[in-house]
C-alpha cells in the first residue's frame, strides 16, 4: 500500500491519528497539497458517501471519517491558503431561522470540505438578513439552506425572497436539505436543486457548479 | 367495553370492537388551535393516558422546556429553544470526556414515585395507563454529551461510555421496577433510532450496546404482567425483527418512513403498531382524501383485527382538520 493509499484507508476507517502522520509523511516527501486533496482525501470522502448510500456505513462511520478528513486537512490548509490555490467553489451553508438542528449540515459542510469546496458555516437558526450579508461578504457559488423542522421550512422560502429582493438570487444556486422536505418542495420555493442525504449534496454541489 | 380492555384486546390481536385510540400533543397545538383541540379531545377520547409521576421529591429542573430560552433538566442538561411549542436542542453537553461520567448526578427524586397515589389514579380511570416514566438510554447519552460526539464515542468505544452507560441502565432498572410495582397496565421506554432513510447507528452497533437494555425492560415489565411500549422516530426497518423478538408489544414508529405494506406483511399479528399517521407530510399538508388514504392503508397493513392503535401527534405544522379526519376516518374502518 503507497503513502496515498494509506491515506485513503486511514480517512475510510476513520482512523485520524494514521490520517494526520499519512499526511504529514507526504507534505515531507514532498506530494503537492492540492494532490492529496484530489488524490486521497476526496476519493476517500466519496468512498464514505458511497457506503453511506449503500447502507454499508452510518453516520458514526461518516463522523468519524469526516474527523479523520479534518485531521489531514489541518496540515493541508496552510499550504492551501499559502500558495492562494483556488477552491472547487464557494459554499455558504446555514440552518435557517427558528431551528437549531445541524447535524446533517455539519456533515454536509465537512464532505462538501472534503471535495474541495470552500465553505462559510454560519451555524444554526440563521435570519434571511444573515444569509444576505454572507453572500454579500463570501460571494459564493452555492448557498445551502438547511431545516429539520415542518414549521422552519417556509424559512428557505424566505431566504431565497431575500436574496431576490437584494438582487443577489442570480449569482447564487440554491440547494436545500433536511428531514421533512422532499424535491417537489425544493422547486415550489424556488431552489435549484434538494440533496436528501450528505453525499447527495456534493453530487448537486458538483452539478451546480460544473 | 372499557378503554382499558379494548387495549388489551387490540395488543393480544382479540378483535376489539373498534381501534384504540391516543392523540399525542406538542404545547405547540394547544397555543394555536385551543378550541380545535377542544373539539378533537371531545369527540375523540383517548383510550390511553400516562400516569402523573406523583413525585414526593421535587425534580430539580429550570425553565419550562417548550418556551424560547434554556430549560435545564434533572439530569443537569442544558436546552436551548427558539421556538415555542417544541422542545429544544443541547447544545452545550455537560461531558467533555466520559472520564469525567462520575460528576453526572443521577436525578434519584425520579424514584420518589408515590405508588399509592398512582394506584389511586389507575383505580379511578377506566382508560389503559402507562408509567410516569420513559427511559431514553440513547438519547440521555447524546443529551449529556452531545450527538456528534456520542457517535463517534460509539465506534471508539473509551472506557468511560461502557461504565457510565452500565450506571444510566441500572438507574433505569430501578425506576422501571419501582413502576412495575404500580398499577399500571404498561411501561414504556423511547430512543429515536432512525433518520428519514436509514437508522442513525449500524444495527450491528445497536445490537450490541442497547438491545441488550431493551431485553430487560421488556422483561420487566412482562414480569409483572405488563404490556410493553416503545417509542422510535425515523427509519427503523432493521431493528424491527429484534424488537419481536425480545417480545415488545406495542411500538409507536413512524411508519411512513418505511414501507407500510412491507411492514404490515413481515411485522403485523407480531407486535401491535402505535400509529402513527405521517406527521411531516400529510398531517400538515395532506387533503382529508390523503388523511382517509393513510388510514386505509394503515389499516390494510396491521389490522388483523386488533393490532394497531389509531395515534398522531398534533404538533408543529399539523392541521387540526386533518387530525379530526384521522380518527373520524377510523370510525367507519372499524
Amino acid at each position: 500500500m503507497d503513502a496515498y493509499d494509506a491515506l485513503r484507508a486511514a480517512v475510510i476507517e476513520g482512523d485520524d491519528l494514521t490520517a494526520r502522520a499519512a499526511t504529514e509523511e507526504l507534505l515531507s516527501a514532498g506530494h503537492d497539497a492540492q494532490a492529496l486533496i484530489r488524490g486521497a482525501l476526496t476519493p476517500a470522502m466519496d468512498e464514505v458517501g458511497r457506503r453511506f448510500e449503500a447502507g454499508e456505513f452510518f453516520l458514526p462511520e461518516v463522523l468519524v471519517a469526516a474527523r479523520a478528513m479534518k485531521a489531514a486537512q489541518e496540515l493541508i490548509q496552510p499550504l492551501l491558503a499559502r500558495s492562494k490555490t483556488p477552491p472547487r467553489g464557494r459554499v455558504v451553508l446555514g440552518t435557517v431561522a427558528g431551528d437549531l438542528h445541524d447535524i446533517g449540515k455539519n456533515l454536509v459542510a465537512a464532505m462538501l470540505c472534503s471535495a474541495g469546496f470552500a465553505i462559510t458555516d454560519l451555524g444554526v437558526d440563521v435570519s434571511p438578513d444573515r444569509f444576505v450579508a454572507a453572500v454579500g461578504a463570501a460571494r459564493p457559488q452555492i448557498v445551502g439552506l438547511s431545516a429539520l423542522l415542518t414549521t422552519t421550512m417556509p424559512a428557505m422560502q424566505q431566504t431565497i425572497e431575500a436574496l431576490e429582493e437584494q438582487n443577489l438570487r442570480a449569482d447564487v444556486k440554491v440547494m436545500v436539505g433536511g428531514a421533512p422536505l422532499t424535491g417537489v418542495f425544493a422547486a415550489r420555493i424556488g431552489a435549484d436543486g434538494y440533496a436528501p442525504t450528505a453525499a447527495a449534496a456534493v453530487n448537486l454541489a458538483r452539478e451546480l457548479t460544473p | 367495553m372499557t378503554s382499558r380492555e379494548l387495549v388489551r384486546r387490540t395488543l393480544s390481536f382479540d378483535a376489539p370492537p373498534r381501534v384504540p385510540r391516543q392523540l399525542w400533543l406538542l404545547p405547540w397545538a394547544c397555543d394555536r388551535y385551543p378550541e380545535e383541540l377542544r373539539a378533537i379531545q371531545a369527540r375523540f377520547p383517548d383510550d390511553i393516558v400516562s400516569a402523573p409521576a406523583f413525585h414526593e421529591a421535587l425534580l430539580p429542573v429550570h425553565g419550562d422546556p417548550y418556551r424560547p430560552g434554556t430549560f435545564v433538566d434533572e439530569w443537569g442538561c442544558t436546552f436551548l429553544n427558539v421556538q415555542a411549542g417544541v422542545i429544544g436542542e443541547v447544545k452545550t453537553p455537560l461531558l467533555k470526556s466520559w472520564d469525567a461520567h462520575e460528576m453526572v448526578r443521577f436525578p434519584e427524586e425520579r424514584l420518589s414515585v408515590q405508588v399509592d397515589e398512582v394506584n389511586q389514579f389507575c383505580r379511578r380511570t377506566d382508560r389503559f395507563v402507562l408509567a410516569g416514566a420513559c427511559p431514553r438510554p440513547f438519547e440521555r447519552l447524546q443529551f449529556l454529551r452531545g450527538t456528534e460526539n456520542l457517535l463517534m464515542d460509539l465506534i471508539d468505544q473509551p472506557a468511560g461510555l461502557h461504565a457510565f452507560l452500565a450506571r444510566l441502565h441500572e438507574f433505569y432498572m430501578r425506576e422501571l421496577e419501582l413502576w412495575a410495582r404500580t398499577d399500571v397496565d404498561a411501561l414504556s421506554f423511547m430512543d429515536d433510532w432512525g433518520g428519514q432513510q436509514a437508522m442513525l447507528i449500524s444495527p450491528q452497533l445497536w445490537r450490541t450496546f442497547f438491545k441488550p437494555l431493551y431485553r430487560d425492560y421488556v422483561a420487566i415489565a412482562h414480569q409483572s404482567g405488563k404490556a410493553a411500549f416503545m417509542h422510535s422516530d425515523g427509519y427503523i426497518l432493521n431493528i424491527l425483527p429484534d424488537l419481536v423478538e425480545i417480545g415488545l408489544d406495542a411500538l409507536n414508529c413512524q411508519v411512513f418512513c418505511m414501507d407500510v405494506a412491507l411492514l404490515g406483511d413481515r411485522f403485523g399479528g407480531k407486535l401491535t403498531f402505535w400509529g402513527e399517521l405521517d406527521r411531516q407530510q400529510i398531517l400538515p399538508g395532506g387533503s382529508r382524501a390523503a388523511v382517509i388514504a393513510a388510514a386505509q392503508r394503515l389499516r390494510s397493513a396491521f389490522w388483523r383485527p386488533g393490532g394497531f392503535i389509531a395515534q398522531c401527534e398534533f404538533g408543529p405544522g399539523a392541521r387540526p382538520e386533518n387530525v379530526h379526519a384521522f380518527f373520524e376516518a377510523w370510525e367507519t374502518l372499524v
